[in-house]
Parts: C-alpha cells; structure tokens; sequence
C-alpha cells in the first residue's frame, strides 16, 4: 500500500518535471529548468523508496512484470541523467529526458498492481540480474538517444547562424556528445553481460543457451547495432553528428523491433 | 526636503564637456565633500565615468539649493553657462529616484546591459561614505538602487547576450566546446580584430595559442605578448589538427584556408570538433569547408547577425527591466514621502503635547493639593486624550503621502495648528 503511494507520489513529481522543464524551453529561461532538476532529483528519492518498499517489504520479483520493469526503466534514466547533471551543467537535456520517464512511469502506473510472483521457471538470481542489467543498458541508450536529439537541434541552430535564446539555453556540443559516448560506452557492456546471463539461465531451464525466441532475435540484432556504433566511435571517430544520428536511429530499431518482436510473435520473454 | 539629481550623459553632452568635468571630478578631493559645506544640500553623492557626470543630492527645500548646485557644476566644468545648461539635466524626487535606479540597472549606458556601471556607482557611494557625505535618505536610496540592478540582471535576460563581436565568438565557442580551457586557438594573421577576439577568448580561460602571420616578426611579438607560440606562414596546417579555434584575418585576396585542409586535419584529429572563424574582408576561408561535419565556421557577417539578434533582444529584455523599476522607483518613493510628512507629524505632535503640558501646569496649584495616585491619573488621562485626538491625523497625513503627490493635508494641518 505505501509503495504504491510513493510511486504515484513520484509519477505526479516526473509528471511536474516535465512540465517545469517544458516551461524552461517555452519560456527560454534557465531558472524553471533548475527548479524542475530540483523536483526530478526529489521525484529519484521518492521513486527510490517505493522501489524499496515494492521488493523488500511487499516481497515479489523485483524486475519480472510490465510495471517494475518499466518503473526500473525509469529509475535508471533519472538517476543516471540527475549523475550527469553533476558533472556537466546540462540542465534542460531534463527537457528531452523527462517526458521518456513520464512515458515509462505512465504506462508502468497503468499497470500497477500487486507485486509479481513469477512462475516457478522465472525465479531466481539469474533472472533478476538479466533483466536488471539489460534495462540499465536499454536506459543508458534512450538517454545517448536524448542527448543525441538535442545534439542535432544544437548543431542545425549553429550551422543556421541563429544562436538565439534556445542554443543559449541548450548544453554545448561537447557536453552532448560526451553524455552521448557515456551512455553508449557503460550501456552496451551492461546489455552484453545482462544478454550472456540470460542466456546462462536459459541454458540451465531449457537446457539451450538459445531459443530464437524473436525477442532473443531483436535483441542481438539491436546490440549488433550498437556494437557497430560503439565501434565505429572507439576506432573510427565517429563524433558528433554522425553519432548523435546513429544513435537515434539505434534506439528507433530497438523499439520497433522490441513491439514488432513481442507484439506479433509468440515470445518467452512475455512479461507476466 | 527634497531629492535632486543633476548631471549630464552621453546622450546630452559630447565628450568634450563630459571630459572637462570628469576632469575636476576625478581628482583625490571629493566634490561631495565641498557640496556638503554649502548650507542648501544636505547629502551628497557624485557620479563620474567616462559616459556620465551626475551628482544627486538630498537638498532644503526651494529653487535655490537646485540653483547652487547647477552653479557647483558649472564651476567644476569651468565653462560657459549657455554651453553647460544645453548639456545638463536635472530631475527632481520620483524623476531622480527613477533615473538613478535606471543608471544602476544599467538601462541609461551606452551599452544597454552593460556590467561595469553598477561597480562604479558602487565605487562613488564608497567614496562618499568616506566623506560622510551621505545620510538617512542617500544610504537607503543607494541600496535600494543595488537591490533593483540586481532584480534586473536576474529576473531578465538584458545582460545575457555578447554585444560585441569578439564576444560573440566567445558565446560560440562556449556553445560548441562548453569548456574553453585546454583548448588551443591558433590566430592566422595578425589584425586588431583578431587579436581582440583572441584576448577575449584567452580571457575565459583558453589553454594555448597559435600565431602565424605573414610577416614573421609581427607574429613573433603577438605570440610573445600571448605567451603563445609564432608558426611559419608557410607551415600553419602542421598545428591545424592541435587546436580547436581557427581566426582567421589575413589580408590575402584568396583563401587562405581550403576545404581539403580543413578535411585533412579534421581527419587528423579524429573528427573533434573544430570552430572556424573568419573576420577577413575578403574571407580568407573557403565557405564550403563550413559544410563539413563537426566544422563550424563563422564569417564577419554571421558575427556581426549574431550582435544585431542580441541588440533586439536586450532591447525587448530592457521594456521588463523597465517594469521592475518602475515597481522598485514606487516601492522607495512610498517610504520617501512618508519621509516627508516626518517633520509635520512630530510638531503636531509637540504642539498638542505643549498644549496638554501649559494646561497641566495652570491646574498645577489644585493639582498639588491631590494625593500621587491620583495626580498620576490626571497625568495619563490627560496624556491619553492628546494621542486619541492625534492618531486619526497621523494615520490620514501617512496614508497621505503614500497616495498622492502633493500634500494638502499636510499644508492644512500646518496652518490649522499653526505649526
């Protein structure tokens, strides 16, 4: 009961977030944008508890349904956007990232209910990891994806010569990208190692490490992709532009694929 | 009592006269310390800059403290009456409490939004303090001027905006890289404008510096002057993948610059982003290279539309910085005229209290006849009716001058009790 308080409690705080942030670029002020990373970090502290509430107290697998999972998404994409606030002062990127969380906490609230108990096969350590680490990685990218978007509206208000008051109040090009190389750089190996211990598990339950499951499918097709991507910036040089697009792109074939794959096609990761 | 401020600006007076003035201003005598010594002004404060010469005081009432202090003036400027009166202005109570608060706030400077203005109004205050040339009304009035220029730069945006364009390139630069240190600019040709824009940006913190110039020497003196390193003419693509920043303003009739080595050295420098700016007249950087990803380049004009957007837009923050002191102006003149109606409150009241005294000391022989208690309670009867009677005028004279201009009351009541 109390978990599921805080947790409306934290959707109505995202939800004024974004509208705060919205007001920031509406108005091309800084001082809303402060003030809305000020409720996204309380928005984090209540969200937090009723994580901890929902796992600890109420009991249940912490990552298994729809909810908690897209709560965990959540989470991670506050958490890490409120890190990098501290490091880098880019305030109204919260512009771009906080309708996403509205979106997830949205949908999450939609189905909130009792806490899951798995079926006996999704239980475990194993599981929990996979999914956690998987949703982390997937986090870390629609926030690349965030950085990335605001990149190419910095870069076309540049190259027009019209720096008016929204490059003012947009981060600088360096700042962007290097949020957008962050992400991809802890994203991708949280999604590999969350990936391989999926597929352990699977190997355990099923006896095979792979099922073509489509999910399965998508998903290695999509960290091809941003294998590719991490690459290409690593060896190659991709900076700036070039990967701000890409890792659009990336983001917009894993979500296809992930509604395409689990919406059309029988799938073992359905969630419960 | 009231409040003068005369002086004169860089819309009112050519730089002549405002220098003949600024002349006698800047000298280690205070002039508010001399004004103080005439027996009209009662507090001082003198403003001088290189844009304006003004000097506000609280003065005696009358004409003739604003006609010394024109005099004060003229005398300070040395020069003809005729000449001088076209130049100055002078306003009077809410006008000067206005146009101060403005001169703060930075609304009246050549600039508009300009930072400097607020440190020198600060600057002539601690001058004055030094000299005890202010008081009550002054010290208020001068912190309440920094309470509104502070308002002003952070409730609106008119300071926001680089209005120069070695500034603009400045704001650029922070837009692409954030973070101008450890940065490196390389200077290509050795002009006033480049070496302006190159000294603003070294001033944010910019890490090293490139100078190349065709004639090697004047390179060799600008880098030194930077505490930079000179480059051969000849060999300046060598540094072109080290730096980030590129000014070029050469006088070179082509491009100095070619696409093919702009790509080269952004191939060079794994495609880290690089800002090009060119203030040469003809360009000296092949435009196309601005096409390239990750190139960023910026010619005179582009610099210059950036400046021109920035004006307009301090111009539409200034009608909000406008508003604020307006408030602000209405805000201090509510506690001045309540200043005003001071004097006529307290010898009303001294007058009411002299009546009740003369009349306790006529009764005085019945009175002594009494026991203390009871002598004691004709006092504070008589002590309680006084303030019953006065608390109704004293409340309409202060209401009074909250609401109106003029105090017609305040005149009434002098003459009704013959203050």
């Amino acid at each position: 009961m109390t978990g599921e308080v805080l947790f409306k409690a934290a959707l109505a705080v995202y939800l004024a977030c974004v509208v705060v942030y919205g007001a920031s670029l509406w108005g091309r002020r800084v001082l809303p944008a402060k003030i809305a990373t000020g409720l996204m970090a309380l928005a984090l502290v209540i969200h937090s508890l009723s994580l901890a509430f929902r796992w600890f107290f109420q009991g249940g697998s912490p990552v298994i349904g729809l909810h908690d999972t897209l709560s965990f998404f959540a989470w991670v994409m506050a958490a890490a956007y409120l890190l990098f606030q501290i490091k880098t002062k880019t305030r109204v990127l919260g512009a771009f990232v906080s309708p996403v969380i509205g979106l997830m906490m949205v949908v999450a609230s939609v189905e909130l209910g009792d806490a899951v108990r798995a079926p006996e096969m999704l239980q475990g350590t194993l599981v929990t990891l996979h999914v956690m680490l998987s949703v982390t990685g997937e986090a870390l990218f629609a926030l690349a994806s965030c950085a990335g978007l605001m990149y190419l509206i910095q870069d076309r208000l540049l190259r027009r010569k019209k720096p008016g008051g929204l490059s003012r109040l947009f981060p600088s090009l360096q700042d962007l990208d290097r949020i957008n190389h962050l992400c991809l750089f802890w994203g991708f190996p949280l999604l590999t190692v969350g990936g391989l211990i999926g597929s352990i598990w699977a190997g355990i339950v099923w006896g095979s490490h792979w099922q073509w499951d489509p999910k399965q499918v998508w998903t290695l097709l999509a960290w091809a992709f941003y294998g590719f991507l991490l690459h290409q910036r690593l060896a190659i040089g991709w900076r700036g532009r070039t990967a701000a697009r890409w890792s659009l792109a990336a983001l917009a074939v894993l979500v296809v694929l992930m509604i395409v794959g689990t919406r059309f096609f029988p799938t073992l990761h359905q969630f419960v | 009592m009231r409040l003068v401020l005369i002086g004169m600006n860089h819309k009112t007076a050519p730089l002549e006269i405002r220098e003949r003035l600024q002349l006698s201003c800047g000298e280690d005598l205070a002039p508010s310390a001399e004004l103080i010594r005439l027996p009209e002004i009662r507090e001082a404060l003198c403003l001088s800059t290189c844009n304006r010469v003004e000097v506000l005081a609280r003065v005696a009432d009358g004409e003739q403290a604003v006609a010394k202090l024109r005099e004060f003036v003229f005398r300070q400027g040395n020069l003809g009456i005729a000449e001088m009166e076209r130049c100055l202005y002078a306003h009077r109570d809410r006008d000067a409490i206005r146009h101060f608060f403005r001169v703060a706030s930075s609304l009246d400077s050549l600039v508009m939004g300009e930072p400097q203005i607020l440190g020198q109004v600060k600057e002539a205050y601690r001058t004055a303090v030094d000299h005890r040339t202010t008081g009550v009304l002054l010290n208020r009035m001068v912190h309440h001027a920094f309470r509104t220029a502070k308002r002003v730069r952070t409730e609106t945006a008119i300071a926001a905006n680089a209005v120069s364009v070695g500034y603009a390139a400045v704001e650029l630069a922070k837009k692409i890289f954030g973070n101008l240190e450890e940065k490196a600019i390389l200077l290509l040709g050795a002009g006033e404008m480049s070496e302006l824009a190159a000294r603003h940006l070294l001033r944010q913190g910019v890490g090293r510096i490139f100078v190349s110039n065709r004639t090697a020497r004047r390179a060799e003196e600008m880098a030194a002057a930077f505490q930079g390193v000179a480059v051969p003419f000849d060999r300046f693509t060598g540094v072109l993948p080290e730096v980030d920043i590129v000014i070029t303003a050469t006088g070179a009739p082509g491009y100095v610059l070619t696409v093919e080595m702009v790509a080269e050295a952004l191939r060079r420098r794994r495609n880290r982003l690089l800002f090009l700016i060119d203030i040469a007249v003809p360009r000296d950087i092949d435009p196309a290279a601005g096409e390239i990803d990750n190139v960023y380049l910026y010619n005179i004009d582009h610099l210059q539309e950036v400046v021109d957007a920035n004006r307009e837009g301090r111009r539409a923050e200034a009608m909000r910085a406008e508003a604020i002191v307006e408030e602000e102006v209405a805000a201090f003149e509510a506690w001045f005229n309540a200043l005003k109606v001071v004097p006529t409150i307290v010898s009303l009241r001294e007058r009411l209290e002299g009546i009740m005294q003369g009349e306790l000391e006529r009764s005085a022989s019945w009175i002594q006849g009494l026991d203390a208690e009871e002598r004691e309670r004709i006092g504070g009867l008589a002590a309680s009716i006084v303030n019953k009677i006065l608390h109704d005028p004293i409340t309409v004279l202060k209401e009074e001058s909250r609401e109106r201009d003029e105090l017609p009351y305040v005149a009434a009541v002098r003459r009704l009790f013959r203050l």
